[in-house]
């Protein structure tokens, strides 16, 4: 698609609340934290986005991707090799300190000459802290049938608990909305309220020239973040909608929500639920479908290719390539990529990252509200 | 630009003895191991073994192979010179033509190969199951000096009189070639892998060709004539795991060799021979609490709330609570329901088996059939298909088919 009224291109911010989850995002970014047992976390918006005809996409890391590079390549995976369009990636300009600030002005600042140049009349910009898997054809047509100036994804869920009473000085934001007959009355940062909320998803819709506009004024005026610096500022003078999203949602918030979306998983209605859009692609890595060696036990697990299990396994996620050697007992954790469970070891309410190899007769445990993490490439 | 070697794959075979399998597609496009296709194996050996420019000759029902293939993405085969490329019989000036046998179809497509200039040329076969180094075959050609090289497996002497037989002296020259003998002199079977020098093979092939009373075909044809002409042709011995699956049995009885690795020597694990495919994309499997799987290979997407025992499960199988599937091969999509009892037989993809059917029966002393459901075929509630059923329309609720 070269020139068109509805066509929509991409902007995914793949380090946006790193700071939510430093144990992971220590090595990588949220985008490439590995989740639901074959995925990174972007594979969900970034599938959308593919799902929808929306070929154009940018994905703007400012640091600690190489991972990401690794896992989206040139796009293929998720069709995204085109000679109109197709996957860029825009890390930041060593030289350009700006560019290296963590709010989406300076970030979409660095790449206007990108933005001018293309063709789409709207941008639809996400996060990848979320898995979701939705539908942007729809909130596109909401927002062009709405006339609105910016349209904003919402769900309907409370913030943990834990989340608010937290100090979060060093966390990155987010947003709940007042709406009034679908129009965004008023934008609170960092609500301490409890109880369900029309919480944002940090997903937008916006004709590009008017994205373009906004943000060269607001970088001249030193300003940092799109929602608070601009929005919430002309949250009277702009066409604020808000779009509701009724379908699965998995924000991680912290560790431990990552443990629990992960968790949830395991429930079938939930699994559907987060897959019945569109197909969710990720990287092939050509493993051999899983092997269940004689003696071994599984139940209530979600497993993926390349898995060899020898020993015991209940409530639990396996990504590619583990294994789980004869005698080993695993039972609620999250084992991830190449992770080795050698003989008799025996784990609880763990979350392995990748290649790590816990020895044999070893014993570890957490607890369903501390699950203990381990790092990647570590050998306990 | 010229290529050393380049790889032609006959993937024309109907595979009339997989019967319900193969009415509507090309035996090489034929499932296996869970989530492969048995054209992955001579592809992934090409890519593996340094070949990058590969011939599939298809006729037979080519659209779910086209489709398999496309460019050759999953295979490392989507390159700017070379690549794979599918060849079926195409319109010529002169009128069209099927395939009329092996040596035909390639030279239908000599103007093809002779695109790569390539100094030797590897004639590959689309139906069998082999982890093969065909780089280490082309040292040996070469080591030889050899015009045609074939690659040949010792069978046990009882059985040696079921193949095509190369007969050798002491450096494995090829003195004599017995097509299935009763008295057979040698137990060296050919695997229907060859490598020639391509000029040699395009001499043979246009010669063959304007032989009225010839078949065309490499074994009864090409062979002989190379030995006629005492050609430097040499055998060469290979030792790992090779499994034509023409059969039922046999393709069922290789799904159930990918379960014992250590044994049957068909691993699928090995980090350094990858077998490629095109992936399902689907999340990963579930066990759910209750279920119970013992000795099997599962693949993504599988959904398994009943008992699972020594079977292979392929992408986005159903397995309804309280059902029983063992020592079966289900493929893809299939759903096997609330307390079905599968056994010892092929469920082929998209298939239904209805709540309480019987498939198959565990063999016995006279008894040893493996029950084949088509693809896509709805087997009632109720149902019962026999050990040795072929089935290829649907089954009613209730009725029994043998």
């Amino acid at each position: 698609m070269v020139v068109s009224n509805k066509s929509a291109m991409g902007i995914i911010f793949p380090n946006s609340f790193d700071a939510l989850i430093p144990e992971m995002a220590n090595v990588r970014l949220m985008a490439s934290i590995p989740f639901a047992s074959r995925y990174r976390m972007i594979d969900f918006v970034l599938s959308s986005m593919s799902n929808c005809d929306i070929d154009n996409v940018a994905v703007l890391p400012n640091r600690k991707y190489h991972s990401l590079m690794d896992h989206l390549g040139s796009g293929r995976e998720w069709d995204l090799v085109r000679k109109n369009g197709g996957l860029s990636i825009f890390p930041p300009y060593a030289e350009s300190a700006k560019a290296m600030n963590t709010g989406r002005v300076g970030q979409i600042a660095g790449i206007l000459g990108f933005l001018k140049e293309q063709k789409e009349k709207y941008v639809v910009m996400a996060d990848s802290n979320i898995a979701i898997n939705i539908d942007f054809k729809a909130m596109i047509a909401t927002h062009i049938a709405s006339g609105a100036d910016v349209t904003i994804a919402y769900n309907e869920q409370a913030v943990p608990e834990s989340f608010v009473k937290s100090d979060n000085v060093n966390k990155d934001f987010y947003y709940s909305l007042t709406i009034d007959g679908g129009k965004v009355k008023k934008i609170y940062v960092n609500p301490t309220d409890g109880g369900v909320q029309n919480l944002s998803l940090n997903i937008f819709v916006i004709a590009r020239e008017l994205l373009i506009e906004l943000v060269e004024v607001a970088f001249m005026r030193g300003q940092v973040h799109f929602t608070r610096d601009i929005l919430l500022n002309q949250v009277n003078h702009l066409n604020i909608q808000a779009y509701k999203f009724d379908g699965y949602v998995a924000r991680i918030w912290g560790i431990n929500s990552y443990f629990e979306e992960n968790m949830k998983l395991l429930d079938d209605y939930n699994l559907d639920a987060l897959f019945a859009g569109g197909p969710i692609y990720t990287k092939i890595r050509d493993d051999n479908p899983t092997r269940y060696i004689a003696g071994s036990k599984a139940a209530n697990v979600m497993v993926a290719d390349g898995c060899v299990i020898e020993g015991e396994v209940e409530n639990s996620i396996l990504f590619r390539g583990v294994k789980i050697a004869k005698g080993a007992k695993v039972k609620n954790c999250i084992l991830m990529q190449d992770t080795v469970v050698d003989a008799g070891a025996n784990i609880e309410y763990l979350i392995a990252d990748k290649d790590v190899t816990i020895s044999a007769g070893k014993e570890m445990k957490g607890t369903d509200s501390y699950p203990v993490y381990i790092a990647k490439g570590v050998t306990v | 630009m010229a290529k050393e070697m380049i790889a032609m794959l006959l993937a024309g075979g109907q595979g009339s003895r997989l019967y319900a399998l193969t009415q509507k597609l090309a035996k090489p496009a034929v499932p296996f191991g869970g989530k492969y296709r048995i054209i992955d194996f001579p592809l992934s050996n090409c890519v593996n073994s340094g070949i990058d420019t590969v011939g599939i000759l298809t006729q037979y029902q080519p659209f779910v192979l086209n489709e398999y293939i496309g460019n050759g993405q999953p295979w490392d085969l989507d390159r700017l010179n070379g690549g794979v490329h599918v060849l079926p019989p195409y319109q010529k000036a002169s009128g069209s033509d099927w395939y009329k046998g092996t040596a035909n179809a390639i030279y239908q497509n000599i103007a093809f190969i002779e695109r790569y200039d390539p100094q030797y040329v590897i004639i590959l076969s689309g139906d069998q199951i082999c982890k093969q180094d065909y780089s280490d075959f082309l040292r040996f050609h070469k080591e030889k000096g050899a015009e045609f090289s074939v690659a040949v497996m010792e069978v046990p002497w009882d059985e040696a009189s079921r193949f095509g037989l190369m007969v050798t002296d002491e450096t494995d020259r090829i003195t004599e070639f017995q097509e299935k003998p009763k008295n057979p002199k040698s137990n060296l079977a050919s695997m229907g892998i060859y490598i020639f020098n391509w000029d040699i093979l395009r001499k043979y092939l246009i010669e063959d060709e304007e032989d009225p009373n010839s078949e065309n075909d490499f074994g009864n044809n090409i062979i002989p004539n190379l030995l006629r002409d005492n050609r430097k042709m040499y055998a060469y011995h290979f030792s790992g795991y090779w499994k034509d699956v023409g059969t039922i049995p046999s393709l069922w009885e290789a799904n159930m060799e990918v379960l014992d690795p250590e044994h049957s020597g068909i691993n699928l694990f090995d980090e350094d021979w990858k077998i490629y495919s095109r992936n399902s994309g689907m999340s990963g499997h579930k066990i759910a609490p209750g279920a119970v799987v013992e000795n099997s290979m599962i693949t993504d997407g599988c959904r398994v709330k009943g008992t699972v025992k020594n079977s292979i499960l392929y992408a986005g199988v159903t397995v309804e609570e309280g059902a029983l599937i063992e020592e079966a091969v289900v493929m893809g999509g299939s759903v096997i329901k609330a307390g079905a009892v599968v056994k010892h037989c092929i469920v082929a993809e998209n298939a239904v088996v209805g709540e309480n059917a019987v498939v198959g029966a565990m063999p016995t002393e006279t008894e040893k059939g493996v029950a084949t459901i088509g693809p896509g075929i709805v087997v009632g509630d109720n149902a019962v298909v026999g050990p040795n059923a072929m089935v290829d329309k649907n089954v009613e609720g209730g009725e029994e088919r043998w």
